[in-house]
């Protein structure tokens, strides 16, 4: 049987469908923070609850995930009750968007993966020359003035003038380069 | 007398050269922090911190109050100028300032703001100055119980005074709690939920999960949409207010100073709430309200005012209790506990230099911005003009080197980015990160005085009833949480909260 399309049904369903998924994020969520304290819970018993002098490693955290558990089923009750839509602001972002969140989360762990290997300067060079020309879009003289000054200016700020030495490279031929 | 041999005890303190140049670094980056939207002054001393371990602990205090009072006058600028709070205490600011510049009376606007801030945060260190000793005085006779409860009245209170679900921040505050569980308990030694991590016996550290909160989750927020790089700016000229304009704010910026200092000493994010609070109060008081919110003087000065005096009140339970009120102090609790110092009852007489320093170091550091924030405002309005393409790695460059700078360990930079994320994605859910903060530094003090308490009373929770400063605590703590639950009671919260919203947006 054909359906009848009403104007603005196609609307409606459109966004009573994002109100389910919103909805179902935020369930999502508090089941997570409720499988959290589930394990807190479940560690904590296997430590000492309570001892000859009082209160024992236990104690603490078995009570903090009782609590938080109790208040995660309170979030997910609520959300399950609650109706309307939520009360987000654009709560997924764009696709290009989410690429870059992704970049800069792995631009930071590559550089905590290289640099003892590579020494701060290079990989901090690089960081920087891919955060500002490939993220930032900036011209190519700005992203190599920036990253060299931040690069080996800190660098050399850290080690001489505030006394924390930031890790020189470990490959012998970039040591050989004073990297 | 007996303040003035203090007085002259933080003056000999604060004027070395050393002192009085982190002091003025201090105001400096503040200032620099306050005017660039999208980093606080809670980033801004994360970013910080590690650049005082090796200074000393004088230095590095006096250098970080002064980012936090710093913050705040430099936050006026942007909203005046461009309409963007450059701090979440400056929103309200905007209503008039920015009304003030578009009639062009940006001048006058900065200048009431600027004066203003210098009022109050003259009247707030005056305010600390008295109260403090007196209060420490007090805080003598407290023991574990009373210390307890205190605490788990501060946590409460910041929940209660947060903007969105009192639900969530308890959750937040909760979680705070057991992320600071993590490592070997102090008592009896055993290893907690490290999961066999050698990096995590000693803890979660404070630096790479504040860093990751504020520096790498705000970053991430901000990059969420297009990575934007201009920005407008209306000039500035004529910065002396006329005698009209002093006549229409001297009792506005007295009343925000009072009101500021006062709603400061609670926990909370006090310099935000003072100045909403300041706000609605001139509108109340003032012959035109109508004016508020097309260029009304008195709508900068006095929550200008309000949000400077609430940094200044803000420190009476750091210095005195030991207990942050905010995100903010909570960060300087941190620092001292870097140097080794607990800040509390007992500072003041075994730490005098850093205590009466720290308070001189605020007058000066007032005075200092003032000037900054006068003749250099036309230097502020070009650091407005730095792009955020360009201002982002930098963040992250200090993220990463304050991380790591600390115990050289890839392990606390993977911290730091699973923070960081924890809380862009906490953000979403509209949870408020300062429960959070609170709770991970005070909670293993909480955890300590909670079973010290029970060792006491072998095991008796009454003891936290049994003593009357606890018992009072408690049931402030107590009323606090179930007033949400009378329904009046709510929906004058919600009330409050919608009409906060509104006014932000």
């Amino acid at each position: 049987m054909p359906v009848q399309c009403l104007p603005g049904t196609d609307v409606e369903w459109y966004s009573a469908k994002k109100e389910r998924d919103m909805k179902r994020v935020f369930q999502t969520a508090a089941v997570f923070f409720a499988a959290l304290s589930a394990f807190v819970v479940w560690e904590s018993w296997n430590l000492e609850y309570y001892t000859s002098l009082g209160p024992g490693p236990g104690f603490f955290p078995l009570w903090l995930g009782i609590a938080m558990g109790g208040l995660s089923l309170a979030w997910l009750g609520g959300e399950f009750s609650r109706s309307g839509k939520p009360k987000d602001r654009a709560f997924l972002p764009p696709r290009a968007g989410i690429v870059r969140i992704l970049s800069i989360l792995a631009a930071l762990a590559a550089m905590a993966g290289f640099m003892t290997l590579l020494g701060f300067q290079l990989t901090m060079f690089l960081f920087l020359v891919f955060l500002l020309m490939v993220l930032g879009r900036q011209a190519l003289w700005v992203t190599l003035v920036v990253a060299f000054l931040c690069s080996v200016g800190v660098y050399h700020l850290f080690g001489s003038y505030l006394d924390v030495a930031l890790p020189a490279a470990s490959v012998k031929f970039l040591a050989g380069l004073g990297l | 007398m007996e303040l003035f041999d203090h007085l002259s005890i933080g003056l000999q303190t604060l004027f070395t050269p050393g002192n009085l140049f982190f002091c003025f670094i201090g105001v400096l980056m503040g200032t620099l922090v306050g005017v660039l939207p999208g980093l606080g002054p809670t980033a801004a001393i994360a970013l910080l911190l590690p650049a005082t371990f090796h200074t000393s602990p004088v230095a590095s205090i006096i250098m970080l109050a002064g980012i936090y009072y710093g913050a705040m006058y430099g936050g006026s600028t942007t909203s005046i100028l461009v309409n963007i709070p450059g701090e979440a205490a400056s929103v309200v600011t905007c209503l008039d300032g920015y009304q003030m510049a578009l009639q062009g009376r940006a001048g006058p606007a900065l200048g009431i703001a600027a004066f203003g801030s210098f009022i109050a945060g003259t009247i707030s260190v005056l305010g600390l100055m008295l109260i403090a000793p007196p209060l420490a005085k007090l805080a003598l006779a407290f023991g574990p119980p009373e210390y307890f409860s205190l605490m788990l009245m501060g946590i409460v209170m910041l929940i209660y005074l947060a903007s969105g679900s009192i639900l969530k921040a308890l959750m937040m505050a909760v979680f705070g709690l057991l992320v600071g569980t993590i490592g070997q308990d102090s008592i009896s030694g055993t290893l907690r939920l490290t999961f066999g991590i050698r990096e995590l016996y000693d803890g979660i550290g404070l630096i790479p999960a504040i860093m990751g909160l504020f520096g790498v989750s705000e970053v991430i927020v901000n990059v969420e949409r297009a990575v934007k790089s201009e920005v407008v700016a209306t000039g500035a000229r004529n910065l002396l207010p006329t005698l009209q304009d002093w006549r229409d704010s001297i009792r506005p910026i007295l009343r925000g100073s009072v009101l500021g200092f006062l709603i400061g000493i609670l926990p909370g994010p006090s310099s935000t709430i003072s100045s909403f609070t300041s706000y609605a109060m001139e509108k109340r008081v003032s012959k035109n309200p109508e004016k508020f919110g097309k260029g009304a003087i008195e709508g900068v000065a006095g929550p200008e005012a309000a949000n400077n005096a609430a940094t200044g009140g803000s420190f009476i339970p750091l210095l005195t209790l030991g207990i942050p009120a905010n995100a903010v102090t909570a960060l300087l609790l941190g620092a001292f506990m870097i140097h080794g110092i607990a800040p509390g009852p007992l500072l003041i007489s075994k730490h005098p230099d850093l205590f009466w320093g720290t308070i001189i170091s605020m007058y000066l550091g007032n005075i200092m911005l003032l000037v900054l924030n006068l003749p250099l405002i036309g230097l502020w309005v070009q650091v407005l003009r730095v792009p955020y393409p360009i201002l982002f790695p930098l963040i992250l460059l200090f993220c990463l080197v304050g991380v790591f700078s600390l115990n050289y360990s890839p392990v606390e930079v993977g911290l730091m980015i699973g923070f960081g994320a924890f809380g862009y994605v906490a953000r979403k859910f509209q949870f408020e990160l300062a429960p959070l903060v609170l709770a991970l530094v005070i909670g293993p003090m909480v955890e300590n005085y909670l079973r010290l308490s029970l060792i006491i009373s072998r095991g008796s929770p009454w003891i936290f009833f049994k003593r009357p400063i606890s018992a009072v605590f408690i049931l402030i703590t107590l009323a606090l949480l179930i007033s949400p639950l009378v329904p009046w009671i709510g929906r004058v919260r919600e009330k409050l909260r919608e009409k906060v919203e509104r006014e932000k947006g």
